[in-house]
């Protein structure tokens, strides 16, 4: 993973390394693209089918519904429910193990779509059905990342 | 629709290869070979017999392009049809699946089924699992593990049926039993724990802890199969395991999204962290093989953390839905008395290795009473479950002692 303080350049891959070794480059990901650029200005976007009406997570390419790959970027209001939680005590990597504990989960937006994010508990703990609002923040690995709030 | 496949293939020769972290290291490779050449010999067949190779997802510590092909190379066989198999965990006894519809078709003999890891002996599994495990975008950064991708479905699971750690940690209290039996499993020589012990152990995700975690597998196993057509099982093959029947189903890569899943089995009328794929495929399994839940002796179980041990005993059938709990707290899987579950130990003590056969090598070992650990009486009818992570693709097989139709 990249250290730097911008976003990994996902439209054009990721060099994966072990120490010196080149492991190879994480596929590119131009279906991505859009929704980091939205990050980087606070936005949250979620892909969009025009044809069925449905709300889809940022990676999809084509609508599992009615098949369409002309997929639009769309403003989501941010707002959500917490799902499910963990609060992680063994970090991932020495870089995380000075936020531990630290809340993973998955946050369902008003919009229907699911996502994974760090959950961070706000004037309210972190518990299943929880309103959590979304705000954005440069996490361990140095990256802004959309991440969600508990709301009182 | 229903297939006629049940009871028409069966296992003729198995092989084994295992390198403990205080051997000289081994590779995958070097194992697989080894096992493979093995289980050729018990079946009695010869190099040019092999009509399919088929091998699991190449081995983490081994990652090649075409690795199948490195171990056809190694063992100088010319098969007629070889592929991996790449739903990871559950890919292991996809390849028997694949094995007997070859056979059944009737465009081979016989078929090589291979399995090996030793990720143990050459890699941090801890450090690097989440690489495999979580979306690298989506979710990685946000400082996941492989524990707390697991504990998704746990804090769900628990809520949606009230499911307590109590319950969980009755899973890894069993299964730590049968591993004190075992010669090759991991925490052998750790002794027996309490259910305190495992809620007094360290939190590592919660609601998981660190007894309610698998053990990395301190080492490597490799595990080969020769399958064939019941008419040569019969003429040829002086033992015999018989596949009853099998089924598979994966439902998605990374947790996140899979809560974008709907429309197909089993999340029909939408996503959940609940029902998984091992549900659909023991209802192919039952169905091919004619059995029930009651019929079964004796079951193994894929499982790295002790709260999915519940949902699999559920979802194989051997309890209701929601009633994983119930069923293991009033006795249901005790090493005295209860369902034989996990006789090495399962994945909480004997250890997991990244994947393989080693849970069907055992439950064939105790259908022919020639265990390693505790011998389970009468097995006629065994049941074993294969999983890849997280959560994600499952397959399930019955095997049997005598061919059932």
């Amino acid at each position: 993973m990249s250290n730097a303080a911008t976003p990994a350049d996902w439209a054009n891959g990721l060099h994966l390394t072990a120490g010196p070794y080149f492991l190879g480059l994480y596929q590119p990901s131009p279906e991505t693209k859009d929704f980091w650029a939205g990050v980087e200005l606070r936005e949250l976007l979620l892909k969009f089918c025009a044809e069925s009406g449905n709300w889809l997570h940022p990676k999809r390419i084509v609508c599992p519904d009615c098949g369409s790959d002309k997929l639009e970027m769309r403003r989501a209001s941010g707002r959500g429910k917490v799902y499910s939680f963990s609060e992680v005590h063994r970090a991932a990597s020495p870089a995380f193990a000075k936020s531990a504990p630290y809340v993973i989960g998955v946050v369902r937006l008003e919009e229907g779509v699911h996502l994974f994010t760090r959950i961070i508990p706000g004037s309210a703990p972190v518990k299943i059905d929880a309103p959590v609002q979304v705000d954005f923040r440069v996490l361990e690995l140095g990256q802004l990342l959309p991440v969600f709030v508990v709301a009182a | 629709m229903r297939s006629d496949i049940g009871s028409k293939t069966a296992i003729v020769g198995i092989g084994r290869a295992i390198a403990q972290k205080t051997d000289e290291k081994k590779t995958p490779l070097q194992l697989g070979a080894v096992a493979a050449v093995a289980a050729m010999k018990q079946a009695g067949i010869k190099r040019s017999q092999v009509g399919a190779l088929f091998t699991g997802r190449a081995p983490q510590a081994y990652m090649m392009l075409q690795y199948n092909q490195a171990l056809l190379n190694e063992l100088k066989i010319g098969p007629t049809f070889n592929s991996e198999v790449t739903p990871h965990g559950a890919g292991a006894l996809g390849t028997l699946q694949l094995a007997s519809l070859a056979l059944h078709a009737g465009v081979i003999d016989y078929a090589l089924c291979v399995t090996n890891e030793a990720s143990g002996l050459w890699m941090d599994q801890v450090g690097s699992n989440v690489g495999w495990e979580g979306d690298l975008q989506f979710e990685a950064p946000y400082g996941c593990t492989t524990p707390a991708l697991y504990a998704q479905f746990a804090c769900r699971y628990m809520h949606e049926y009230g499911i307590t750690p109590e319950q969980c940690a009755r899973v890894s209290v069993e299964n730590r039993r049968w591993a004190l039996d075992h010669p090759h499993a991991a925490m052998r020589h750790k002794g027996p724990i309490t259910v305190e012990d495992v809620l007094n152990s360290r939190m590592i995700a919660s609601p998981l802890r660190m007894l309610d975690c698998a053990v990395w597998y301190p080492g490597g196993i490799a595990t080969a199969m020769v399958v064939t057509r019941a008419d040569l099982a019969k003429a040829k093959h002086q033992e015999a395991t018989w596949i009853a029947g099998f089924g598979q189903c994966t439902t998605h890569e990374w947790v996140g999204e899979r809560m974008g899943g709907f429309g197909y089995a089993p999340m029909e009328d939408g996503p959940d962290l609940v029902n998984t794929g091992a549900l659909v495929a023991a209802k192919q399994a039952y169905e091919m093989s004619g059995l029930k839940p009651g019929d079964i002796d004796i079951v193994q179980t894929s499982a790295p953390f002790s709260f999915v041990h519940l949902m699999m005993l559920e979802e194989l059938g051997f309890c209701g839905r929601g009633e994983g709990g119930d069923f293991v707290a009033s006795g249901g899987i005790d090493y005295d008395g209860g369902l034989p579950f996990n006789t090495m130990g399962g994945y909480l003590s004997f250890g997991q290795v990244a994947q393989g056969l080693y849970n069907l090598h055992e439950t064939v070992d105790q259908i022919h009473g020639r265990a390693e650990g505790r011998k389970v009486a009468d097995v006629e009818i065994g049941m074993v479950h294969g999983h890849g992570g997280p959560l994600a693709a499952h397959s399930v097989m019955i095997v049997s002692k005598e061919p059932l139709q």
